[in-house]
């Protein structure tokens, strides 16, 4: 029972305080520029790029793709900078020495991140509602938090994975600006699937975000949970991969990194 | 006067070669606009193949905005993170030549965005591209460079007053790549937004430079163009000149300059 208490301490602890550690240096102000006013700038341009190139009434094509693909902010910078953080802030050699559960430490980080991707989704919803006319009468509310949550989460598996590429390059920000942009062009969130070569449309379900996008709009359309299901599934099954690699990375890192005294060396 | 144009060159090389190594720069000037105009090609070329050009210039403007939104804002901030903004001010070097200096060395980099997505639409694409009013696009884009170091010469100072706004900067990347007309007429836009597009250089720059590439630019239209970018520029020195003097100011009357 103890050890449990521990584990769950851990767990929700780190969380909190990485996600406390990260945004320490900002403001309301800053914040509000970064989450709120930049996400709707984007879903704007998109939208606007959109219906200039396809007509008014693909509108909401765009909106709800851009809308959900925000949950990248989250889950891939914050998450990425929630691990790499340790390092650069010289606390990894306190949580590699600690007797920590591995696992708990490594997934706590994204734990925040999921109900912070969340909200921002759901404030990129909003924003397509009110401002681009995004009709949400026949969604079936539950299944759209649903698809939310498991994209969220999905995506956050690719930042835990990217967040142990910054232990091993300085150059992580880089990758992910390069990672978040992938993720707008590839993962349907702009231009539809079959739009692209048989090869890019493969590799493209290989990405979080893929299939949860297709899964909002088809529970934004009037679509059930049940009909959307293996979508979600399948949104679950790639996050699941990546936070299992991402994990494995964590692991080695941190045994090659004590083997060869190389915990803080780039 | 020959001391200040040493200090530009001085300036621009160094700052060249530090951008040249800047993955984040060349993540705005290279990648960023190449992924956006992947992604305009997809969707602008579905119904209209014709309109290769036009995302090739969008989307370097795109590039040339980033990277003078993100270097303007640290320019001299930069200097301040690093400790040698003192050294700097308190040299008799004029501060202004030193950020003039930089800017001619990011505006000037990212004008490789129009050529790279040039490159992509070209050789990747195979889209026929061509720019109907060759001479008129050279002489645009002249100016559009004229235009964007002004704009940069009053961001620079801007960000360093108001120390705030830096963490609006990554708000800021969107909204000119709207109201610019990059890849989209502001037509879409609703008509109260218009005179904010106006009051922008980079939309002047977009509108002539879509116009000389598709070969709809009339005289008068490349005459309003220019005048407007030329006018404007003059404004954003005039602004800069000013935001310039308060910096000085804080550095050696207040020496408040290093506080944030």
């Amino acid at each position: 029972m103890k050890r449990l208490r521990n584990s769950l301490h851990i767990f929700l602890g780190g969380a909190v305080l990485s996600y406390k550690a990260l945004f320490r240096w900002f403001r309301l102000e800053p914040y509000i520029a970064t989450k709120i006013i930049a996400p709707l700038n984007q879903i704007l341009f998109f939208t606007l790029l959109g219906t200039f190139a396809t007509g008014p009434d693909t509108a909401s094509f765009y909106a709800i793709g851009n809308a959900i693909q925000l949950t990248a902010m989250s889950g891939i910078y914050g998450v990425t900078m929630s691990i790499g953080g340790e390092r650069n802030e010289g606390t990894l050699i306190y949580l590699f020495g600690s007797p920590a559960n591995r696992l708990l430490t490594f997934l706590g980080r994204a734990l925040v991140h999921v109900l912070d991707g969340m909200l921002g989704v759901v404030m990129g919803l909003i924003w397509a509602g009110l401002l681009l006319g995004v009709d949400y009468s026949r969604a079936d509310l539950l299944a759209l938090a649903l698809t939310v949550f498991i994209t969220t989460v999905s995506t956050c598996g690719l930042g835990l994975l990217m967040g142990c590429m910054s232990l091993l390059t300085v150059n992580v920000m880089f990758i992910n600006n390069t990672i978040y942009f992938l993720l707008l062009v590839f993962s349907g969130a702009n231009v539809p699937l079959a739009n692209f070569p048989l090869w890019v449309q493969n590799a493209a379900h290989l990405l979080p975000l893929t299939r949860g996008i297709q899964a909002a709009r088809l529970v934004i359309a009037g679509s059930r949970l049940a009909e959307v299901a293996p979508l979600l599934v399948g949104e679950l099954l790639i996050g699941a991969a990546y936070v299992l690699i991402g994990y494995a990375l964590f692991s080695w890192f941190e045994m090659t990194a004590k083997r060869r005294g190389t915990l803080e060396a780039f | 006067m020959i001391a200040n144009l040493r200090v530009i060159r001085t300036t621009f090389e160094l700052d060249i070669k530090q951008q040249a190594v800047d993955l984040f720069m060349i993540f705005g000037v290279v990648i960023q606009p190449l992924l956006i105009a992947i992604m305009a090609i997809y969707m602008l070329l579905e119904r209209d193949a014709s309109r290769g050009i036009y995302v090739v210039v969008g989307s370097g403007m795109t590039g040339l905005w980033t990277s003078l939104l993100f270097r303007g804002t640290f320019n001299i901030n930069a200097e301040r993170f690093m400790g040698t903004l003192e050294g700097i001010v308190a040299s008799p070097t004029s501060l202004a030549s030193v950020v003039l200096g930089k800017t001619l060395a990011s505006v000037s980099l990212s004008l490789l965005s129009m050529i790279f997505s040039y490159g992509l639409a070209s050789v990747v694409f195979r889209l026929p591209l061509s720019i109907a009013q060759p001479a008129v696009f050279v002489a645009s884009l002249l100016v559009t460079i004229l235009a964007f170091i002004s704009f940069g010469l009053l961001i620079s100072p801007l960000m360093a007053v108001n120390l705030s706004l830096t963490g609006w900067v990554n708000a800021l990347e969107y909204p000119m790549y709207i109201l610019g007309g990059f890849l989209f007429p502001i037509l879409l836009l609703p008509g109260w937004s218009n005179p904010f597009s106006y009051l922008l250089a980079p939309y002047w720059a977009a509108r002539v430079l879509h116009a000389a590439s598709s070969g709809t630019a009339t005289p008068a239209e490349i005459l309003l163009s220019w005048s407007m970018m030329l006018l404007l520029g003059a404004l954003y020195i005039a602004a800069s000149y000013r935001l310039f003097r308060i910096v000085l100011r804080r550095a050696r009357v207040e020496a408040t300059l290093s506080l944030m």
